[in-house]
């Protein structure tokens, strides 16, 4: 248990933040990013996958001598067609805008060659060769199992249509850990702040006249800061399941969280107390912080991956490792900043 | 502003500043950067970053024809086929049978099954002797506009226009080239090292992989880039005009900024510490002297990053611009990120405060500069953010000066507007002692307020944030706009701007009272509100002036809609509706202007009086012309 000394630093350094209505500011970005939660998640999803911008049935105009067979697979990709007997009745009609798009269909040298016109402004071509896509990936399909006999190995059935959201994917993969991993970030860079601004103004020396160590200072800085994350996160879980999003294994992923916190808590405080100024020492935070996140894909799981398997319910026993690895080495370093902590001469500052 | 100081204090800033990164930090940076750098080849080796590894949980059997196709995408975790469907499994296969569990989890599961098999079969079709039964379909996709003369089929002048880039593909058969793109070689022999790539798009398109797909993507840049060039492959080689991966290096020219304003804000704030700053403020320099010199290395060395990230895509992409555009367009950005940072140093009252404010400016600017930017393709609001100049440059696509001003004057003017602000506190009374932060507001406010006339001065420099709040305003408004019926959202978005051109308007006066430059009777605040409001209609109507010349989007003509309606109305209607918004500008200021003589409480109710007014006025104009 944490003697009263520590306990009153860190909550010293809470208070601070809610005094200052920093921890507002950051809470009120964090509503703000909820609240825009679904524009933000429509726009990167349409970053991550165009064709998830749904819209009712578009319109083909069809042409050519193997028309039959596209209209047809046309019609099981959900897309709709309308015959032209030529090209450029097709086209005509496209320019005219009953159409949003063309297929030419010929056979030529025992293939199905097709030409595709699409409009050139692009909300609308991003709808229709995504659309175009679709009838064209059927027609490929049943042409092979008309060519069966001339394959060696046959194509393997596609399964049924999903009635699935494309986000779902996103939100997980993407969103959930980058909204997880910010507060621990934030954390230890708040570290760094909270220690060289006693250093810098000199305020360091004042709290050493009180009866407190230079370890317990530590402790109740990193202590406050560690807490910090994980309410964070405790937060953003509450407004995704607010949203609808459903997340699972709510107290591992606290778990990892605290962990990461603390790891970058003992590199942001370590920093601060080398380097005692903040513009190095937060250079470096950063640098170090974004580079181990990217040094830890040769972790067997990503703890990002962690994050998105714990939260979507798919969590193995590797991930379940990832997180009590993850722990044990956060106390343990935070015990080793602590024995260096105890090492340091407070004079130096 | 004389050069000499400032050279002298950029010279200072430097050497005795950013200079006081010592060898030890420099060592320690450096070796950082070599270790991470040494490791990179490591992570990639890895198959780089697979968020979503083993995210889907699929009971299988060896024996099913599916079992391949399951082991084969890293999204998928092959479990038992005895599973429990729903607790232990999302997907059961029993032969070809595919059973779903009844969540959302299992819909996306089975979605992803289905892009898996597509690539699979390619991947298997691909190793076919007989390539035309394996890849039974090509294609050719082909751009034309609409409502124009259309391109024939067989070559002509390509596309052109607002969505094709590199006018240059078009020169020649437009299929033709997107062959030589080197998508697919040509169906039969080049087939194999064609489909891989195809089938890697695909699973990126389709939304499985995000880092590894995106690494994997890297590849196929120069067709990502030449997204609405004719191209021609089979089905799943065709890919939709999206600007992914100019977005993505468009992305590489924000990524340092963020860098190069924590090391700003710290000096910024390092003044203000045990009063550091005071030898400067009394040298006899003036305070833009200090400001623009302690600015300039951090200005330059922002711009040398962002020069060499434009060289390396220049020389790395064959189908981009000549790159100028992308840097000039990056300036205001560059300084639209220095200002906040300048200003969010002159506010913050601790280091924990500034990487509070600095992670604002972060998500803010990066949203604000960003996210319009996915839009380049479909709408023209996407002009918003310099980055889509940025994106539109990597592309190939030729840039309007019109565009450019559009994308870069807001920016620069709320970058200058930031800087006017900042050295208002850039005193020692706001400098080294614990003020309010409505109270520093105010006081940034009034540094430039010394008359009556003064406040609308101040109002027309508001200006900028004001066009940019409301941009922004609409910006988000309109995603969210489909959805909701014609009304709501027009009112909502009146509601928006009304709300940021009250408070623009009233702020500064309000300053002006508390700082007790105003009397505080009815006449003078009378005065300083008809001031306010002239000052605004003025500023307003330059707006108009612009929007008349150069034909703003249609979707900015909204945020511009209050400025009155524009052409095809007779004269003397025209002057009235022209005299309408000045009228009803000095009301509303005055308004607020009667009320805030009574302090703070006063201030609230006069403005939402004179918010009141101003939406009621709008919506009536915008029901009548529209």
């Amino acid at each position: 248990m944490f003697d009263d000394v520590r306990v009153a630093i860190a909550r010293r350094d809470i208070a601070s933040l809610s005094r200052e209505k920093t921890i507002v500011l950051a809470l009120a970005i964090q509503i703000f990013i909820a609240a825009f939660s679904s524009f933000l998640v429509v726009g990167l999803t349409s970053l991550y996958d165009p064709g998830s911008v749904e819209s009712g049935e578009l319109t083909f105009g069809v042409s050519g001598d193997a028309r039959d067979e596209l209209d047809e697979a046309a019609r099981s990709a959900g897309v709709g067609t309308e015959h032209y007997p030529t090209r450029e009745a097709a086209l005509d009609a496209f320019r005219r805008g009953e159409v949003v798009g063309v297929f030419h269909a010929e056979s030529v040298d025992r293939r199905t060659s097709v030409t595709v016109t699409v409009p050139d402004s692009s909300v609308q071509s991003t709808l229709a060769v995504v659309k175009a896509q679709d009838a064209l990936e059927a027609l490929e399909r049943d042409e092979r199992t008309r060519r069966a006999t001339h394959l060696e190995t046959q194509p393997v059935p596609l399964p049924p249509e999903a009635d699935a959201s494309s986000y779902f994917g996103f939100t997980y993969t993407v969103l959930v850990p980058l909204l997880l991993f910010l507060p621990p970030f934030i954390s230890g860079s708040v570290t760094v702040d909270v220690l060289t601004e006693e250093i810098e103004r000199g305020t360091l020396e004042l709290l050493r006249v009180a009866p407190v160590s230079l370890t317990d200072i530590f402790d109740g800085k990193a202590l406050g800061m560690a807490i910090l994350a994980p309410a964070q996160a405790l937060l953003w879980i509450a407004l995704l399941v607010v949203n609808g999003i459903t997340v699972t294994n709510v107290l591992p992923l606290l778990a990892l969280v605290s962990a990461v916190a603390l790891l970058v808590v003992v590199l942001g405080a370590v920093l601060g107390l080398l380097l005692a100024q903040r513009r190095q020492a937060q250079l470096l935070y950063s640098i170090i912080a974004l580079g181990l996140f990217g040094l830890a894909a040769l972790l067997p799981e990503h703890p990002a991956t962690v994050a998105a398997k714990l939260a979507v319910g798919s969590e193995t026993t590797v991930s379940t490792a990832t997180v009590l690895g993850l722990s044990v080495l956060a106390v343990v370093l935070y015990a080793a900043a602590r024995s260096y902590v105890g090492t340091i001469d407070p004079e130096r500052y | 502003m004389r050069p000499r100081k400032i050279l002298r204090i950029g010279r200072w800033e430097v050497t005795k500043n950013a200079g006081g990164i010592d060898r030890k930090t420099a060592a320690v940076v450096g070796a950082t950067l070599l270790v991470l750098g040494a490791a990179v080849p490591l992570v990639l080796a890895q198959g780089g970053v697979t968020l979503d590894e083993g995210f889907y949980r699929v009971g299988v059997a060896e024996e099913s024809p599916l079992y391949p196709v399951v082991e084969d995408d890293p999204t998928f975790a092959v479990r038992d086929s005895d599973a429990e469907l729903g607790s232990a499994i999302d997907l059961q296969i029993d032969g070809t049978q595919v059973v779903a569990s009844d969540t959302q989890k299992g819909q996306a599961a089975l979605a992803e099954l289905r892009g898996s098999v597509d690539s699979y079969n390619d991947r298997v079709m691909a190793g076919e002797s007989n390539q035309s039964a394996a890849f039974p379909v090509t294609v050719t996709l082909e751009y034309a506009e609409r409502n124009r003369t259309i391109a024939p089929a067989d070559g002509g002048d390509g596309t052109t226009g607002d969505g094709a880039t590199g006018g240059g593909a078009g020169d020649q058969g437009g299929s033709d080239d997107g062959g030589g793109d080197g998508t697919t070689g040509d169906g039969g022999d080049g087939s194999d090292g064609g489909t891989t790539g195809g089938t890697t798009d695909g699973g990126a398109g389709g939304d499985g992989a995000t880092g590894g797909g995106s690494s994997g993507d890297i590849g196929s840049i120069a067709r990502g880039l030449t997204g609405s060039d004719a191209m021609t492959g089979t089905p799943s080689d065709i890919s939709p005009p999206f600007p992914f991966q100019s977005l993505i290096l468009a992305f590489l020219f924000v990524i340092p900024l963020n860098f190069v304003i924590q090391a700003y804000g710290s000096t910024m704030l390092s003044e203000r510490l045990n009063r550091r700053g005071e030898l400067m403020l009394v040298a006899p320099v003036s305070r833009w002297d200090i400001i623009a010199g302690k600015t300039l290395p951090y200005f330059l060395g922002a711009m040398v990053f962002e020069g060499a990230i434009a060289g390396a895509i220049i020389a790395l992409e064959p189908g981009s611009g000549s790159g100028a555009y992308a840097l000039l367009a990056v300036v205001p950005l560059v300084l639209l990120f220095l200002a906040a940072t300048f200003l969010g140093a002159m506010f913050a009252r601790s280091f924990k405060e500034l990487t509070f404010v600095t992670v604002s400016i972060t998500v803010g600017l990066t949203t604000y500069a960003f996210v319009p930017a996915i839009f380049t393709d479909v709408t023209p609001i996407a002009l918003v953010s310099p980055l889509t100049i940025v994106v539109r440059d990597i592309q190939g696509v030729a840039i309007e000066p019109l565009e450019m001003a559009i994308s870069t004057v807001p920016p620069l003017f709320t970058a200058t507007l930031f800087f006017v602000l900042g050295a208002g506190l850039y005193r020692e009374e706001d400098m080294f002692t614990q003020r309010s932060i409505p109270l520093k507001v105010l006081d940034s406010l009034a540094g430039r307020i010394r008359r009556r006339r003064s406040v609308a001065l101040v109002v027309v420099l508001l200006m900028p944030l004001v066009i940019l709040a409301e941009l922004v305003a609409v910006a988000a408004v309109y995603p969210i706009s489909m959805a909701l019926p014609r009304e709501l959202w027009l009112g909502l978005i009146l509601l928006a701007i009304v709300v940021i051109e009250e408070v623009a308007k009233s702020l500064p006066a309000y300053a002006g009272f508390v700082h007790n430059r105003y009397d505080r009777t009815v006449r003078s605040a009378l005065t300083v509100g008809a001031l306010a409001g002239l000052g605004f209609f003025v500023a307003e109507k330059g707006l108009l002036i612009v929007q008349l010349l150069g034909g703003l989007p249609e979707v900015q003509q909204a945020a511009v809609v209050s400025a009155g309606p524009t052409a095809g109305i007779s004269p003397m209607v025209a002057l009235v509706l022209l005299l309408a918004p000045l009228a009803l500008h000095v009301v509303t200021a005055a308004t607020s202007a009667v009320g805030m003589r009574s302090g703070r409480q006063g201030y609230a109710v006069g403005l939402t009086a004179a918010i009141a007014i101003h939406f009621v006025y709008n919506f009536a104009v915008v029901m009548l012309v529209v």
